[in-house]
């Protein structure tokens, strides 16, 4: 299983690569790793943006590179979508604001190109339409797992920025969070510290272990 | 699919009710010290010592490391750097550390220059799945947080910095929070806390499986926002300093432009992360394509001392199957959750709530004992029984909490609420590295440095969850330093270098390695070292792309 070869084809050059492997790896070990952004490999920085062929006639269309297994006579063509200036992010975000940060929001045309490109299978169209609304919470929910390699922006016949939004909207919503954190002093910690950070290793180990059972110094 | 584990996943279907009720072994510190100094990759003696160098002669490097410290430069002997940007400080590294550096530079009024050798935010930080730590919870505080972290560090963590990470957990939250992070809170608006490995009390704040995504991809918008010159694609060949010890800037290598470009600086902050992709002892990793310990092996040449490298962490959840993910992180999350460790027999063999040392040793154990399921590519894993997840907190859980797992194994038609999946360790984290002071100083004036490529703070064995912070805590903190004392701008030298290279000429028998490595070559990805004397070859034929047809998707 791990030994067959399948030839694929990236950028116009036919290679050799390992069934199973994913496209980055097959491009890499052909030598050719300038030909293409990598980041991560793992899925979640969006370096490794691709478009595909294949050879038997079903719909091609874009990937991550890392994240695809090669398949015979697949077509690759690699497609690195730079960034975007982005918007700095404000307290309170609705409609009007989002749309002053991107005045291109109410241009989708609803073709649906972002969400068949994302490679993540957020429903991007729809939620532009949540932003649209000023559904900001749904609209951070669907954007959670974006990682921003900019194909929805790319794809985007009328230049809506999705992803930019997405992320606009979640930072806006984050800043704008009323939290309350503990400063998580109290009468004990200078002795605790003390306790802690004995100067002899051991005992220092040794007192870390009996803190952690109960939190406190036991005498 | 999975057609060929039908037989062996009965086995572990047919246990999963028992071991619902029943508790796994969880083993004393006598037991956990046995198993690591048996199993444990850090302790079967693929090390050595060093032959030059501020560490020669004294503790041990693992091999492939050691080699890469004792390289010699890929500069020319001739070299004379002619500066062709001048700035205050010089961040390498665009992962978390760098990024946070340079957000907490952005309002200093210095000109600040971040290089990276890939694009800004294709790090570690950005793969970080579980969370990040932080002593929130009511029966929780800083010194806890401390005890846990030292006990996970085997007692070797810098205590000084250790605390200084514990006691800046929840301002770093407050910072994060107020940049735009969404971590998740519960319904009474309180951050959800999760367990992690070695956490006494829930302490890990999460969104979903994607954390490090959430926080990487806010600090890079967020620096983007600023004036700091982002340098992409540049990758660090060799630090510069003023011919009396300080470091006075670095040379690096434009990877698009394909050539060489020398910056001065009065402060250069090093966060070039870790080394996973040099795959000690042929171990597969989890880190990023650059995460090649270039940043130590900088460092080194300048006469800074490194600290704890002979450990490393690797993470028990790496992926073995399928072949593609093979080395991709499964969070420790999962296991925090309810997901058990299973051997080929249906066994929960250890409690998967032990250091993530003690568990990986488990597991390489159980393997060599015979007790793996190995795959058709040849390699052996153990189960994570992932379906325990939703028998435990109710349907549902495991697809709402961890969307990034489902995502990326839907693609091979296994669906982990229904079928376990396979885990080996994977090479995670580099617990060692560059020895720094509490305001994240190196040996050499000019130098600073935070995050994964600094020793000390984790000890032998980093907590999940802790590195996020170290990253939040140290790279506020080194640039701060920075602030706090910038040097005068010093002549750009390559005599550090020099000395070194005289060093290493008085060694018989030394490998003819250059190094930093830059991208990975013991792996399975091949990329040559990236020569600085020459642009890449294939940048020609990069440019005759024929174009996507954007109508065709």
């Amino acid at each position: 299983m791990a030994e067959k070869k399948v030839e694929i084809r990236i950028s116009g050059k036919t290679i050799q690569a390992q069934a199973g492997e994913t496209l980055i790896h097959a491009i890499w070990s052909a030598g050719m790793p300038e030909s293409i952004k990598t980041g991560c490999a793992g899925g979640v920085c969006g370096a490794c943006t691709v478009t595909l062929r294949y050879s038997d006639g079903r719909k091609g269309g874009t990937e991550l590179a890392c994240m695809k297994p090669v398949e015979a006579g697949m077509e690759v063509f690699p497609c690195p979508v730079d960034a975007e200036a982005p918007v700095e992010p404000v307290m309170e975000p609705d409609v009007r604001s989002l749309q002053a940060a991107f005045p291109t929001l109410n241009r989708c045309t609803k073709c649906g190109s972002c969400s068949t490109a994302c490679p993540m299978s957020i429903p991007v169209m729809d939620s532009v339409l949540r932003m649209q609304k000023g559904e900001f919470s749904e609209v951070a929910e669907d954007f959670t797992t974006c990682i921003h390699c900019g194909l929805c922006r790319f794809v985007c016949e009328d230049k809506v920025k999705p992803h930019n939004m997405g992320l606009w909207v979640r930072r806006s919503l984050g800043m704008s969070r009323d939290l309350s954190i503990p400063h998580g002093e109290n009468e004990n910690t200078e002795k605790e510290w003390q306790y802690l950070m004995h100067t002899d290793r051991e005992l220092r180990l040794q007192n870390a272990r009996q803190f952690r059972q109960t939190g406190k110094v036991e005498s | 699919m999975m057609q060929w584990a039908q037989e062996l996943l009965k086995k572990v279907e047919a246990t999963r009710s028992v071991r619902l009720e029943q508790p796994a072994p969880v083993l004393d510190s006598v037991q956990e010290g046995a198993l690591l100094k048996q199993y444990h990759p850090d302790y079967l003696g693929h090390e050595r010592k060093l032959a030059v160098g501020p560490n020669a002669g004294e503790e041990k490097f693992p091999l492939e490391l050691a080699e890469l410290l004792e390289g010699d430069s890929s500069l020319e002997p001739d070299t004379t750097p002619k500066v062709d940007i001048e700035t205050d400080v010089l961040i390498l590294g665009g992962g978390g550390a760098g990024a946070t550096a340079a957000l907490t530079l952005a309002e200093s009024g210095l000109s600040v220059h971040l290089a990276t050798k890939l694009r800004l935010g294709d790090s570690n930080t950005v793969m970080a799945e579980g969370g990040i730590q932080s002593a929130l919870a009511e029966n929780d505080s800083a010194r806890r947080h401390f005890a846990d972290a030292l006990v996970g560090g085997h007692g070797e963590n810098d205590p000084e910095l250790l605390r200084i990470l514990c006691e800046q957990g929840p301002e770093s939250i407050r910072w994060l929070s107020q940049l735009g992070c969404l971590f998740e809170q519960n319904e009474d608006g309180r951050f959800r806390l999760r367990a992690g490995g070695g956490t006494s009390v829930p302490r890990v704040l999460a969104c979903r499986d994607y954390t490090g995504l959430e926080i990487m991809r806010v600090l890079k918008d967020a620096v983007r926002l600023t004036s700091t010159h982002i340098l992409e694609e540049h990758v660090a060949v060799e630090l510069l300093d003023d011919g009396a010890g300080q470091v006075t800037g670095a040379i690096l290598f434009d990877r698009i432009a394909g050539k060489r470009i020398c910056v001065s600086a009065r402060a250069v902050i090093l966060a070039t992360g870790g080394s996973g992709q040099i795959r000690l002892q042929g171990f597969p990793t989890s880190n990023h394509v650059g995460a090649t310990g270039d940043g130590l092996v900088l460092a080194y040449r300048q006469g800074c001392r490194l600290i704890h490298l002979d450990s490393y962490q690797y993470h028990p959840s790496g992926a073995c199957y399928p072949e593609a993910l093979a080395g991709q992180l499964v969070t420790e999350a999962i296991r925090s959750i309810g997901a058990q460790v299973v051997n080929a027999e249906g066994v929960h063999f250890i409690n998967e709530m032990a250091y993530r040392d003690v568990l990986a040793g488990a597991i390489i154990k159980e393997i060599a004992e015979g007790r793996g399921v190995k795959t058709p590519h040849g390699k052996t894993g153990v189960w994570l029984d992932t379906p325990m997840i939703d028998l435990k907190n109710g349907a549902g859980t495991l697809a709402r909490q961890f969307p990034g797992l489902i995502h990326r194994f839907e693609r091979y038609a296994i669906d982990p609420t229904k079928t376990p999946i396979l885990i080996y360790p994977t090479l995670h984290y580099q617990n060692g590295g560059i020895r720094v002071d509490t305001q994240c100083r190196t040996d050499r004036v000019g130098l600073w440095a935070c995050g994964e490529v600094t020793g000390g703070l984790h000890g032998k064995n980093r907590l999940m969850g802790n590195s996020l912070l170290d990253i939040t805590v140290f790279g506020r903190r080194a640039a701060e330093s920075v602030l706090g004392n910038l040097p005068e701008r010093g002549a750009s030298t390559l005599t550090n270098l020099e000395r070194f290279r005289s060093e290493r000429e008085k060694v018989e028998g030394l490998a003819q390695t250059r190094s930093p490595q830059f991208f990975p070559e013991a792996s399975g990805m091949k990329l040559e070292s990236c020569a600085v004397e020459e642009a890449p070859k294939e940048e020609a034929a990069s440019q005759s792309f024929e174009p996507p047809n954007p109508f065709n998707f």
